[in-house]
C-alpha cells in the first residue's frame, strides 16, 4: 500500500470542510436553546451542550471543541437538526468537526478505527459471527439457510480506493 | 416489484432475524428480492464520523452495484438508508464532487450515475404495497395485543431530505402494526432515540438513553415494541439484558427489571401470516418474546 | 366635500372613521365580517394597562354606528377601485345578509332556535355558533345574518324555522346582494391581520394535543364572555388548569417555518395572559418560555417585572424543544433547557398556550390587485418609508393603518389611524383649495 497522500483528494476533503463550514451559518444562531432542549444525550450528560457547541464555532472557539471528547458524544439523532428554527445542524457541523479532529491528529474513541479498519481489510464493519438463541444454542448464517455474506469481488482494489480517500489529509 | 436487497453489516453479520423474516414474508406480498454481489458497508456512523468522503464513497459503490442490476435498492435498515440518500442528495448538489467518486468508483470497476431509488422497508410496506394488501395476507390477526411502533430517528429525521415517514407525527409504522390486526397508540416517546450511535462512545448513556424508552413503552402498557432498524433492534433486544445487569445505576434507585419483548417487523408480519416462528428467526431474539409469541402464533391454524 | 373610504372595521378603522367624522368628514366604513370590532373585540383585557378590551371599544362601535357622518357597510368588500387621489371611484360588493336590518331588533330568538351548530369564528373555535347567528352580543350592527353555506334552507331547501320564529319578520331568504359606487377623496386601508396556524410544528402538536392552544383561543376560554364562561376549564376534560405554560415565538423569527419576523405583541400579550391566570387563580404556576423579551413600549418593562415580581409570573429563557403529551391524563411535558444556566429539565403542564405569529391575512393580495398598492415580501401591504413616510402606500390618497402593514399593537393601530386621517384630511383641503390631488 503507497503511503502517498493523493495531492486531489486531499483538496477535495477540504473543500468539502470548507464548504460545510462556511455553510454552517453559526453566526445567526440566537442561541434560544431547542437544539439542547430536544437532544436526548444533554439530559444525561451535562458538558454535551449543542447549543454552547454552536456558540463556540461561533467565536471561533473551534479548537477547543476539536481536542475535546463532546463531539464524539453526539448520537445523531438529528431532531437538533430538525427543529432549529435558523437551520442551523449542530449535527452536521459535529461530523465536521469530527473530521477536522482526526485530521488534525487528535484522541478519538477507538471504536471507529476498529470499523474502519475492519472495512479496509475486510469490505463490512463486522464479520459475519455465530449468534446464541435464547434457548443458548450456536447458529451462524449458514446453519439458518442464509447466503454466505458478501463483500467487494476485489478487496486489494476496494482496500486501495478507499484506503486512499480515508488517508487523504492526514492521519489514517 | 422488483428490488437489489442492500443489507448492510449490522444484518449481514449478525442481526440474522430480521433478514431471515425479511426473505420469508416479502416473496410472499409479491417482492422479488435480487442478492447483490460485491457489497461493502454504506459508511454509517464510522466512515461519517471520520472521512466524509469516504462515507460517501462506500454508499456510492453499493448504489453503483444496484444500478449495475438495473435495480432500485431496498435497504432493511436506517442507518443505510440514511448513508445512501445523504449520498445521493451530497453528489447531486456537487458536481465535482460526484466526478470525483465517480472516477474513483471507475477504479474498481463501478458507474454510478444516481438514478436509481432507494427504498426503505417502511416505504416498500406501507406506500409501495400497502396495508389493504398486506391485511388480506394476514391469516392470523394478532388481536388483542398491543405493540409500540418504534420508527428509529432514520427513518423519520432530517425531513428537509425526504424521509420514508413524518418526522413529528410518524404513523406509517403504526398503520403497519394494525394491518396485522394489532393494537397500537400514540406515545410521548415515540420519536426518541435508541441511543445506539452513542454506543462507541459512552458506556451507560447509551444504555440510558434506551433504557427510558424501554421502561416508558412499558409503562403505557404495550405488550411489546417494534422496529424497522437492526441498530435498533440490536438496542433494545440484543442489549436489553445489559440494561437489566444495570438498571438500578440508570435510575438511580432499585428498579423492576425491564421485560419488553422486541421485534423487527417482518417477523411479526410473518406471524400473522400463519407462518412459524422458526422461519422467522424468533430463536434468535434475546428479549422475552416467548410468551407473546407462544400466544399469537398458538392461534395459527 | 368629498368623503374618504375607510377599509376595515377593527380598531384601526374604527379609530380613523371617528376621527375623521368628528372633523366633519364623511366615511364610508367598509367591513368583511358581519360586524365591525376586529380582534379587539376578541381580547379579554389590553395591555398594559389590563383594561376590559370590550368596555373600551363597544363604545367606539356604538359611536360608529351613530355617527351621522359615518355609513357603515358590514358583510361588504371593496370590489373595485378606479380614479386617482382626492377623485377615487369605489364599488362596494354588499353581501345579503337574508335579515332585514331595518326590522331586526337583534332579539336572538332565531339563533336560539336555529339547527345547525359551527364552529364560531369570533370565538376562535373555542365555542359553537348557529347557521343563522350575531357574532357576539356587542355586535355592530346587531343584527342576525344567515351563513348561506351551512344553511338548511339554502343548502338542502328545508327547516325555515328562523323566518317562522321571528317576531319582527326580518328573514328574508330572496335579498340580494348589491353594489354600490362611492366617490371618495382617499381611501384608508385597515385590514388587520391573521394569526400563524402552527399545526407545522409537529414537535409542539397543535392540533393533536387538545390541551395545546393558540393565545387566541387562550384568549377566549379566559374571557367571561366566552364558551367557559372564563374558567380555565381545559379542552381535553374540562379540568380546572392551574400549571399553564406559555411558548413564545411560535411561527416568528423562524427561517424553517411560519415568518422571520418578530410579531411585535406577543411577549406583552403572553404577560397580560399570565397576570389574567394569577389574578383568577394566584395558586397557579405560570411560566413563559421565551427568547428575548421584546417589551419596548411606554410602561411595558415595569408591566413584566411587576408580572414577574408582584405575580410570580415565572420567565424561562429558552425556547422549549418538544411538547409531549401524555396518552391518558393529557397532560403536557415540556422539555426545555434553560438557557441562563445550561440545565435540561422537563416541566408537566395542564395547558400550553402557544404564542403564534401575526402574518398578513391571504386576502390582502386580492386587495393590493384592487387598489394597486404594493405588498411587502411578507405579504402585508407596504407603506411608502418605514422611518419618513410609514403612512403613506406607493398610490397618492391611499393609506395604511394598523397591523394590515405589518405587526403592531392597539396603541401603535390608534396612533396610525389618527395619521392617516391627519393626511387624509390634507389632501381634502388640498383639492379643496383648488390644489391637485
Amino acid at each position: 500500500m503507497s503511503d502517498d497522500i493523493d495531492k486531489e483528494q486531499v483538496e477535495f476533503v477540504s473543500l468539502l470542510l470548507q464548504r460545510e463550514v462556511s455553510e454552517m451559518d453559526a453566526e445567526v444562531c440566537e442561541q434560544c436553546g431547542k437544539c439542547t432542549s430536544a437532544c436526548p444525550v444533554a439530559i444525561y450528560m451535562e458538558g454535551f451542550n449543542p447549543r454552547r457547541l454552536i456558540a463556540k464555532v461561533a467565536l471561533g472557539r473551534t479548537d477547543e471543541l476539536l481536542e475535546s471528547d463532546t463531539i464524539w458524544t453526539c448520537t445523531s439523532c438529528l431532531k437538533c437538526k430538525e427543529r432549529c428554527p435558523e437551520n442551523i445542524s449542530p449535527y452536521d457541523v459535529i461530523l465536521v468537526l469530527r473530521n477536522l479532529a482526526v485530521r488534525a491528529g487528535h484522541p478519538y474513541p477507538a471504536g471507529y478505527d476498529e470499523t474502519i479498519k475492519a472495512v479496509l481489510e475486510y469490505g463490512v464493519a463486522q464479520q459475519p459471527r455465530m449468534v446464541r438463541t435464547r434457548a443458548h444454542e450456536r447458529r451462524d448464517r449458514a446453519s439458518l439457510g442464509l447466503p454466505p455474506a458478501e463483500k467487494p469481488r476485489d478487496m486489494k482494489k476496494f482496500n486501495e480506493v478507499l484506503g486512499g480517500i480515508v488517508r487523504a489529509g492526514g492521519s489514517g | 416489484m422488483k428490488y437489489a436487497l442492500y443489507l448492510g453489516c449490522t444484518i449481514q453479520a449478525e442481526q440474522f432475524g430480521c433478514e431471515i423474516s425479511a426473505r420469508e414474508v416479502l416473496p410472499r406480498l409479491g417482492v422479488e428480492l435480487v442478492d447483490m454481489e460485491g457489497t461493502s458497508c454504506c459508511g454509517f456512523p464510522a466512515f461519517s464520523s471520520l472521512s466524509t468522503i469516504g462515507w460517501f464513497y462506500l454508499s456510492a459503490r453499493n448504489l453503483a452495484l444496484a444500478e449495475n442490476l438495473g435495480l432500485d435498492i431496498l435497504t432493511l435498515c436506517n442507518g443505510c438508508y440514511a448513508s445512501f440518500v445523504e449520498t445521493k442528495h451530497n453528489l447531486e448538489e456537487n458536481a465535482d464532487l460526484k466526478g470525483f467518486i465517480q472516477e474513483k468508483l471507475r477504479q474498481e470497476g463501478l458507474e454510478y450515475t444516481g438514478d436509481i431509488r432507494v427504498i426503505h422497508i417502511i416505504e416498500l410496506l406501507h406506500d409501495l404495497i400497502g396495508t389493504e394488501k398486506i391485511s388480506e395476507t394476514v391469516t392470523n390477526p394478532l388481536k388483542g395485543i398491543k405493540l409500540a411502533a418504534h420508527p428509529g430517528c432514520h427513518a423519520i429525521r432530517p425531513s428537509s431530505l425526504g424521509r420514508p415517514d413524518n418526522a413529528e407525527n410518524p404513523q406509517k409504522l403504526d398503520h403497519l402494526i394494525t394491518a396485522l390486526g394489532a393494537e397500537t397508540m400514540d406515545y410521548p416517546e415515540k420519536t426518541d432515540c435508541c441511543g445506539s450511535m452513542l454506543a462507541t462512545a459512552s458506556g451507560t448513556t447509551t444504555l440510558t438513553i434506551a433504557a427510558e424508552k424501554l421502561k416508558a413503552v412499558e409503562g403505557y402498557g404495550f405488550d411489546g415494541l417494534v422496529t424497522t432498524c437492526p441498530f435498533c433492534f440490536q438496542m433494545f433486544d440484543g442489549r436489553q439484558g445489559e440494561i437489566n445487569d444495570i438498571i438500578d445505576f440508570i435510575f438511580d434507585t432499585d428498579s423492576e427489571e425491564l421485560e419488553v419483548p422486541i421485534f423487527y417487523y417482518t417477523q411479526l408480519l410473518g406471524l400473522a401470516m400463519g407462518l412459524k416462528p422458526e422461519k422467522l428467526g424468533l430463536e434468535l431474539n434475546l428479549s422475552p418474546v416467548d410468551a407473546l409469541v407462544e400466544k399469537i402464533a398458538g392461534g395459527a391454524k | 366635500m368629498k368623503s374618504v373610504l375607510v377599509i376595515g372595521g377593527g380598531i384601526a378603522g374604527i379609530q380613523a372613521s371617528l376621527d375623521l367624522a368628528d372633523r366633519g368628514i364623511k366615511v364610508h366604513l367598509v367591513e368583511k365580517t358581519p360586524s365591525i370590532g376586529g380582534v379587539m373585540a376578541q381580547l379579554d383585557k389590553t395591555f398594559p394597562t389590563l383594561d376590559c378590551s370590550m368596555c373600551i371599544l363597544a363604545p367606539k362601535m356604538i359611536e360608529c354606528f351613530r355617527h351621522p357622518n359615518i355609513t357603515l357597510h358590514t358583510l361588504s368588500e371593496v370590489s373595485k377601485v378606479t380614479g386617482s387621489a382626492g377623485d377615487f371611484y369605489v364599488n362596494i360588493l354588499e353581501k345579503a345578509r337574508y335579515v332585514d336590518a331595518s326590522k331586526c331588533t337583534g332579539c336572538g330568538l332565531c339563533s336560539e332556535k336555529c339547527p345547525v351548530r359551527l364552529p364560531s369564528e369570533f370565538q376562535a373555535g373555542m365555542g359553537t355558533r348557529k347557521a343563522i347567528y350575531m357574532p357576539f352580543p356587542q355586535a355592530v350592527p346587531l343584527v342576525a345574518c344567515i351563513d348561506s353555506e351551512h344553511c338548511l334552507y339554502f343548502q338542502k331547501g328545508v327547516c325555515r324555522v328562523c323566518e317562522k320564529l321571528c317576531p319582527a319578520v326580518a328573514i328574508d331568504y330572496e335579498q340580494q346582494p348589491r353594489e354600490v359606487e362611492v366617490n371618495v377623496s382617499s381611501i384608508i386601508a385597515a385590514t388587520g391581520f391573521e394569526t400563524y396556524n402552527p399545526q407545522e410544528i409537529g414537535e409542539y402538536g397543535y392540533g393533536r394535543y387538545k390541551n395545546v392552544l393558540t393565545a387566541l383561543e387562550f384568549e377566549r376560554l379566559i374571557c367571561a364572555s366566552g364558551p367557559t364562561g372564563g374558567k380555565l376549564e381545559r379542552p381535553s376534560d374540562a379540568k380546572i388548569s392551574h400549571r399553564i405554560a406559555f411558548v413564545q415565538c411560535v411561527g416568528s423569527r423562524d427561517h424553517r417555518v411560519g415568518v422571520p419576523y418578530c410579531s411585535s405583541i406577543c411577549c406583552m400579550y403572553a404577560t397580560k395572559e399570565a397576570v389574567l391566570i394569577k389574578e383568577h387563580d394566584p395558586e397557579s404556576a405560570v411560566t413563559v418560555f421565551y427568547i428575548d423579551l421584546k417589551v419596548f413600549g411606554q410602561g411595558f418593562q415595569d408591566f413584566v417585572e411587576r408580572a414577574r415580581d408582584d405575580w410570580g409570573v415565572r420567565y424561562i429563557r429558552g425556547r422549549p424543544g418538544e411538547i409531549r403529551e401524555h396518552p391518558f391524563t393529557k397532560d403536557l411535558t415540556i422539555w426545555y433547557e434553560n438557557t441562563d444556566t445550561g440545565k435540561v429539565s422537563k416541566t408537566e403542564v395542564d395547558l400550553v398556550v402557544l404564542c403564534t405569529a401575526m402574518v398578513p391575512r391571504p386576502e390582502n393580495k386580492e386587495l393590493a390587485d384592487v387598489l394597486g398598492v404594493e405588498l411587502d415580501e411578507y405579504g402585508f401591504l407596504k407603506a411608502q418609508d418605514p422611518l419618513s413616510n410609514p403612512i403613506e402606500t406607493n398610490i397618492p390618497g391611499i393609506y395604511v393603518c394598523g397591523c394590515c402593514h405589518g405587526p403592531r399593537d392597539i396603541p401603535e393601530s390608534i396612533t396610525e389611524a389618527s395619521g392617516a386621517v391627519a393626511k387624509a384630511a390634507e389632501l381634502i383641503v388640498k383639492v379643496a383649495d383648488g390644489g391637485e390631488g
